[in-house]
């Protein structure tokens, strides 16, 4: 009995290890292939590459702006994500889907909108010529990129730590209540630590594609300000056939293994259970 | 504590939906821009409904979303079961891992690897288009399954086993227990991921930038390679459509959640003023709708002077169906039906029975990327002139048979056997432009006539550039007086010195966005191309152009065939039908640059057109290539030493 259902665990294994050993392992080894070998010959080149000082002053930006990124997500998401979790439970679906339904409408298009928004003629400033405030030079400050990438990615922040919240046993809070907490100290001894493993993977994955982003860059910074991204999409796309899938696919490498490594050391701070977005 | 958490929805759900609404008003705009509100149209609509390129790339869109999710969903669940079963703790933890990489790579790592593996695997399997609607849907399977399991695998984990094992002990097969005891419980998980599935395939625009082909391209695709001509509002009526639509069902929904719970609600305030909202949606909706629909002008794809033939007689392959011609054009530089305009690609398609698969590029650097990675192969390509040089010496175009090209005679003969093609054999010249200044005589002061005013102190954070390394650094090239095809290192770092200095007055490196921020005054100088001047100009009539004394740039855009081609002749047959009177004025009116067609130049209705758009447009388009008073150069193919320097002098300016 016990070989049999072992037998079927791995029929219904197989078919996913394929899947994800085809389309998500071995693509990888390409990436390390083009990184890493030119016609045939190791070299390291190309990964020498990503220590140039544009690409690495490139880098640090990114780093900077998508840590900045993701700090105030946490920040929004997390009061945000608490009162949701309170919500009636219809309320809760209808709240959901709100919060999705923007990322339908491509991610281009809004931020696109949103450059409009912020220009020096736009509807912001037109808002605050009514109280009489100068115009303010929004548009291709780091700023508007923060901001662009906040936007974007926001939601990723919210689900997981909504779905975290939502996990919190009822009578545990109500247990709390009863030993005379007072609400700070309910937030901070039950719900705080119960929320740790949405938290991580919020930052997990407001920081990945904010690191990483190119298009937000480019629109919200009216081309001043160039991120590691950037360097990357520029490289792969118009510098193809001269090496720049080498060199893109090298510092794309170089980027996936230090995010590999921050995640694993993210994950390392949370519980082994930690999936489950929404509800 | 409540009045907080009303505070915190209200902030949140605003900057959410700021710019949809900023959209939504903007489709209703009657200038073409997108940050100037001119007056109340609903003139996009009706644009919106007769352009068929932008409705078949939604169409996909919403194809492959629906599509990929579903399988996706399927697919994920069946895997987190497995998972969900797995007793040997290392091999849970590795699925976990490996399931984990799609979330935690960049979409560009993914993207790109992916690619790789499709060409690869495409070269292996000797498949002419190596990326297409099938790549496109595997790549959106692999990226939405782990956030499937993710919804579904804690679902599985707080499910009750018992009810399985006992429906097992009962008699039930593995996959009847599965779908009898397992699902009904996960189906919360199972939904939600579904939910996250569709929302990221539809969000999703780097690995589809990568993975798909000109067979299916969709909407975020097409958007992209606007780069050069910028967004126009049809494209925001199209997702404002969609939005009030996702909207009106959900307020439906409640409503209905509501009706059936709760008859006290019915009366209070909240379920009144959903109620009103709902209306008010409907009725801007469905206006909306039908103003699109009923005022919408079909294009008229009849053409009545063709000097080709195109009858099966004459080309006796057309009698073979299932032609496909894989067409890769820059963004908005065909005719496309909006507006009652001629459909250039749908009359085509008419006329000969052939299909075409179009797809659109943002430059020739990136056509030039695509052609080598192998993924494609195009049948009609249409580079600028040092494209044509260097895809020639790298014997990727094949000859064009102009014998067979009957309305070659059409294009002007200065523009035939320039340097890039002494022979004409490669090339057929498509559109002919020039780059000069615009600049808002509102600001500006007195009469410029030189590059210097793009370094003039007086008009800080006024002035844009080009983004790209090349018409950049030629901006300064220019006004130094240097050579833009320099193979002197040297020249390339005086101009990118010449770059720095002007940083402190710029306001930054742009390409579409040059149409807003110069219609809308938000900047008041920038370099672009003469015909796009006409367009900017009909949002501000403010907008003046010159041409540099110092002199500037000149390029020809033209049709050319690439060693890949599968359709040779169908190919000529196209190159042919563009060069027709009729589709050449056409698309002369609809993309505003210098046309080298002799015949659409002296069409009475274009001359009248143009007139319309602008009374110095003979000047404007063509001033510069009529007479020799203003110096111009074409670019030439630079070897690829300098072309890798002034990239990185190029990263340089723009970090610095």
């Amino acid at each position: 009995m016990k070989k049999h259902s072992s037998k079927t665990t791995a029929l219904l294994n197989a078919p996913y290890a394929l899947w994800s050993a085809v389309f998500i392992i071995v693509p990888l080894f390409f990436v390390a292939y083009y990184s890493f070998f030119r016609d045939g010959s190791f070299t390291l080149e190309y990964i020498g590459k990503f220590t140039e000082k544009n690409n690495l002053s490139a880098f640090w930006l990114s780093v900077v702006l998508s840590v900045l990124a993701t700090v105030i997500s946490l920040v929004i998401a997390y009061p945000f994500s608490y009162f949701l979790s309170r919500l009636t439970p219809s309320s809760q679906k209808i709240q959901m889907v709100l919060i999705m339904l923007p990322m339908w409408m491509n991610m281009l298009v809004r931020t696109y909108s949103w450059s409009n928004i912020l220009e020096t003629n736009g509807i912001v400033n037109k808002i605050l010529s009514l109280f009489g405030i100068a115009p303010l030079t929004m548009l291709g400050s780091k700023g508007a990129v923060v901001l662009g990438m906040v936007y974007n990615y926001l939601p990723y922040m919210i689900l997981p730590i909504y779905t975290a919240m939502t996990k919190i046993d009822k009578p545990l809070l109500d247990a709390a209540d009863d030993l005379g907490c007072t609400p700070w100290e309910k937030l901070k001894r039950v719900i705080m630590p119960l929320s740790v493993p949405g938290v991580i993977s919020g930052i997990i994955m407001v920081f990945v594609p904010s690191i990483s982003t190119f298009y937000i860059s480019q629109r919200m910074s009216n081309g001043n300000i160039v991120l590691i991204g950037d360097v990357i999409e520029t490289q792969i796309k118009e510098y193809y056939a001269d090496g720049g899938l080498n060199v893109g696919a090298a510092m794309s490498f170089v980027l996936m293994v230090i995010i590999l490594i921050c995640t694993f050391i993210m994950n390392k701070f949370s519980d082994e259970d930690n999936g489950g977005m929404v509800v | 504590m409540k009045k907080i958490s009303k505070a915190v929805f209200a902030v949140i759900y605003l900057f959410l939906y700021a710019p949809l609404l900023v959209m939504i008003v903007f489709s209703f705009n009657s200038g073409r821009s997108t940050s100037v509100f001119e007056g109340i149209s609903g003139r996009w609509y009706t644009t919106l409904f007769s352009n068929s390129n932008l409705m078949i790339c939604f169409k996909n869109s919403l194809i492959l979303a629906v599509v990929s999710a579903l399988i996706a969903t399927a697919f994920g669940t069946l895997a987190a079961f497995g998972i969900y079963k797995l007793r040997n703790k290392y091999v849970s933890g590795a699925m976990s891992a490996v399931n984990s990489i799609p979330m935690m790579n960049p979409d560009i790592v993914t993207g790109v690897s992916m690619m790789l593996l499709f060409v690869f695997a495409g070269g292996i399997l000797h498949t002419v288009n190596k990326v297409g609607f099938i790549t496109l849907l595997i790549a959106h399977i692999t990226f939405n399954i782990p956030y499937v399991i993710l919804n579904v695998l804690p679902k599985l984990r707080s499910s009750d086993r018992s009810l399985y094992d006992a429906a097992r002990d009962l008699g039930c097969t593995g996959s009847k227990a599965f779908f009898k005891a397992i699902v009904p419980q996960i189906m919360p998980g199972i939904l939600s991921g579904l939910l996250m599935a569709f929302t990221l395939s539809c969000d999703d625009f780097v690995i589809s930038y990568y993975t798909s082909g000109p067979d299916f391209v969709t909407l975020p695709v097409y958007i992209y390679s606007l780069v050069k001509k910028t967004i126009k509002p049809d494209i925001y009526a199209l997702y404002s459509i969609v939005f009030v639509f996702i909207l009106l069902l959900l307020i439906v929904y409640n409503l209905l959640q509501t009706d059936s719970k709760d008859k006290k609600a019915k009366k209070s305030k909240s379920y009144t003023a959903t109620k009103i909202t709902a209306i008010v949606l409907s009725l801007v909706m469905v206006a909306g709708v039908s103003l699109g629909v009923i005022f919408r002008k079909e294009s008229d794809n009849t053409l009545s002077k063709l000097k080709g033939d195109y009858s099966v007689e004459a080309n006796p392959f057309l009698k073979y169906s299932n032609i496909t011609l894989n067409v890769y054009n820059w963004g908005e530089y065909i005719s496309d039906g909006a507006d009652g305009t001629l459909d250039v690609i749908a009359a085509f398609e008419d006329l000969t029975g052939i299909k075409v698969n179009y797809m659109t590029y943002e430059s020739n650097e990136v056509m030039y990327s695509k052609i080598k990675s192998d993924s494609v192969s195009y049948d009609v390509i249409i580079p600028s002139d040092y494209m044509i040089e260097r895809m020639k010496n790298e014997n990727m175009l094949r000859e064009i048979d102009m014998s067979k090209i009957t309305n070659y005679s059409n294009i002007e003969d200065r523009y035939k056997g320039l340097y890039y093609d002494p022979d004409e054999k490669y090339c057929v010249p498509y559109n002919v432009g020039m780059v000069g200044i615009i600049y808002n005589s509102s600001i500006v002061e007195g009469e410029p006539d030189s590059w210097e005013l793009m370094w003039d102190e007086r008009y800080k954070g006024e002035i844009l550039n080009f983004n790209n390394a090349r018409d950049g650094i030629a901006s300064a090239q220019f006004a130094l007086g240097l050579d833009i095809n320099s193979e002197n290192k040297a020249d390339w770092d005086k101009a990118a010195d010449k770059l720095i200095e002007q940083k402190s007055v710029l306001q930054g490196y742009v390409m579409d966005e040059i149409f807003n921020k110069m219609g809308s005054a938000n900047a008041a100088i920038a370099p672009y191309y003469a015909g796009d001047f006409l367009t900017m100009y009909e949002a501000n009539n403010d907008l003046k152009f010159y041409y540099p004394k110092e002199g500037t740039n000149i390029f020809v855009d033209a049709i050319c065939i690439p060693e890949c081609c599968q359709n040779y002749e169908a190919a000529l047959l196209f190159i042919n039908f563009m060069l027709e009177e009729e589709v050449a004025v056409a698309n002369a009116e609809y993309i505003c640059y210098a046309t080298p067609n002799s015949a659409a130049r002296n069409n009475a209705e274009y001359q009248e057109y143009m007139a319309e758009l602008h009374e110095d447009w003979e000047y404007i388009l063509y001033g510069a290539l009529d007479s020799d008073d203003i110096f111009t150069e074409y670019y030439h193919d630079l070897p690829i030493e300098i072309r890798s320097y002034y990239e990185t002098l190029w990263k340089k300016v723009k970090s610095f």
